[in-house]
């Protein structure tokens, strides 16, 4: 899992130059080009993304300082070097990486692998952090990237790469070095913001690793998570769990009230309720 | 029918804001025992999306002959895993996760496999009651 930044230039070309001519699968990128999503614009370039050129192997403080600055989080690459670079491996690992933009007051949020994912996000004005494989599965040269725009008639894809601000590549040559990182992509965000294209699931798993570090920043997510999905039953129990320890017991039973109408057979919510009840039922008592 | 419970439960959620601020408590109140926590929720989640990478590794053609190859019963392997420890549900995971790198790692997730199964045959572990 560690991830050395490639840097060879001439090693990556003569990669990429064989990879063309192996003809190598590409078929999300097939899909989409073939039937893209409706609503998606043809056209997008995050221009106001910034910019940390990166130094030596350490491709990962470059690529998450650059995320985190987008959300307002002023932190150079080498501020994070000492949180997500190991020397020793040249590299740094996925899990850091996420824990980090948690110990920023950011969240993490692992976004489903496809590139509908990943297009939708930055159409939707949020670059995506992206681990890349810019070897061969088994002569494998590791890099973050961010993803800042796309372009679907040329079928491109703009990232900030390396040493290179506006780095264009053929969205199939993309999928391919996505592919062999296991299409993993990351979009970081404030409390109470929500990716497009993440599910109930993905997104509180996000938050209950937020609320870890930050339960006084939590707030914010429960709601508006159980705004977007009001049926779910984990988001309702997350959010009542925060009311309660925020010592807001009255609201944090209303929530489960409210979910055991949609779910009624959701047991956990029933088994709170009742410990909740019995809390009120005793400071109440004189 | 969604939207508006949604629009009347965050109304209620509102007005209980109003309501209940004189009872917030500045500190964090603990939860009471048997209360189910959001760490516990994430934790349940984590087990049955690692039940399913391993399920999903089990299915496989190639892991299957490999099984077979080491006398391995696949179906045994199979409804074994459900008996696996969260820490060894967690290993295993974590190696089968690591396979699209590598494919050496198929080597270690079977061999991990092997050795769950076998020190249970020793005695030295419990996890497959079955053996």
């Amino acid at each position: 899992m560690q991830q050395a930044c490639a840097r060879h230039r001439a090693l990556l070309l003569l990669v990429l130059a064989a990879l063309l001519s192996a003809c190598v699968a590409a078929p999300q990128t097939q899909r989409l080009l073939e039937t893209p999503p409706p609503n998606l614009a043809a056209d997008t370039h995050l221009a106001f993304v910034p910019f940390f050129p990166q130094e030596l192997y350490q491709c990962g403080p470059a690529a998450l300082a650059t995320v985190l600055n987008t959300v307002s989080v002023r932190v150079s690459p080498e501020e994070l070097v000492s949180q997500v670079y190991i020397p020793a491996r040249q590299g740094s690992l996925q899990v850091e990486m996420l824990a980090a933009a948690r110990r920023s007051e950011r969240l993490a949020h692992v976004i489903p692998g496809t590139l509908d994912a990943v297009l939708g996000e930055v159409a939707a004005e949020r670059p995506v952090l992206v681990m890349q494989n810019l070897g061969l599965r088994h002569l494998p040269q590791w890099h973050y990237a961010v993803v800042v725009g796309y372009n679907l008639d040329r079928a491109e894809l703009t990232l900030r790469s390396g040493t290179i601000r506006d780095y264009v590549v053929p969205m199939a040559v993309f999928e391919r070095t996505w592919a062999r990182a296991g299409h993993w992509a990351v979009v970081v965000l404030p409390s109470g913001e929500i990716p497009v294209s993440v599910s109930a699931t993905d997104y509180f798993v996000a938050v209950a690793e937020f609320e870890l570090l930050h339960p006084q920043l939590t707030g914010a997510a429960w709601r508006e998570g159980l705004t977007r999905w009001p049926g779910s039953e984990i988001l309702a129990m997350g959010m009542s769990n925060w009311l309660f320890r925020a010592g807001r017991v009255h609201e944090s039973a209303v929530v489960l009230e409210n979910l055991l109408v949609q779910r009624p057979g959701y047991q956990p919510a029933r088994q709170n309720l009742t410990l909740i009840r019995q809390v009120l039922a005793d400071s109440e008592a004189p | 029918m969604k939207m508006n419970a949604a629009r009347s439960s965050s109304a209620w959620l509102l007005i209980l804001v109003f309501v209940t601020g004189v009872v917030v408590q500045p500190s964090a109140l603990a939860a009471p025992e048997g209360m189910v926590t959001t760490q516990q929720l994430m934790h349940d989640l984590q087990v049955s999306s690692q039940r399913d990478t391993i399920a999903g590794f089990l299915i496989r053609e190639d892991v299957q002959s490999q099984l077979n190859a080491r006398g391995v019963d696949v179906a045994d392997a199979q409804a074994r895993v459900a008996a696996l420890s969260s820490a060894e549900l967690a290993t295993l995971a974590a190696q089968i996760d690591e396979l699209p790198a590598g494919e050496g790692l198929l080597e270690t997730a079977l061999f991990l496999l092997v050795i769950f199964m076998l020190l249970d045959i020793a005695g030295v572990t419990d996890i497959f009651p079955g053996i």
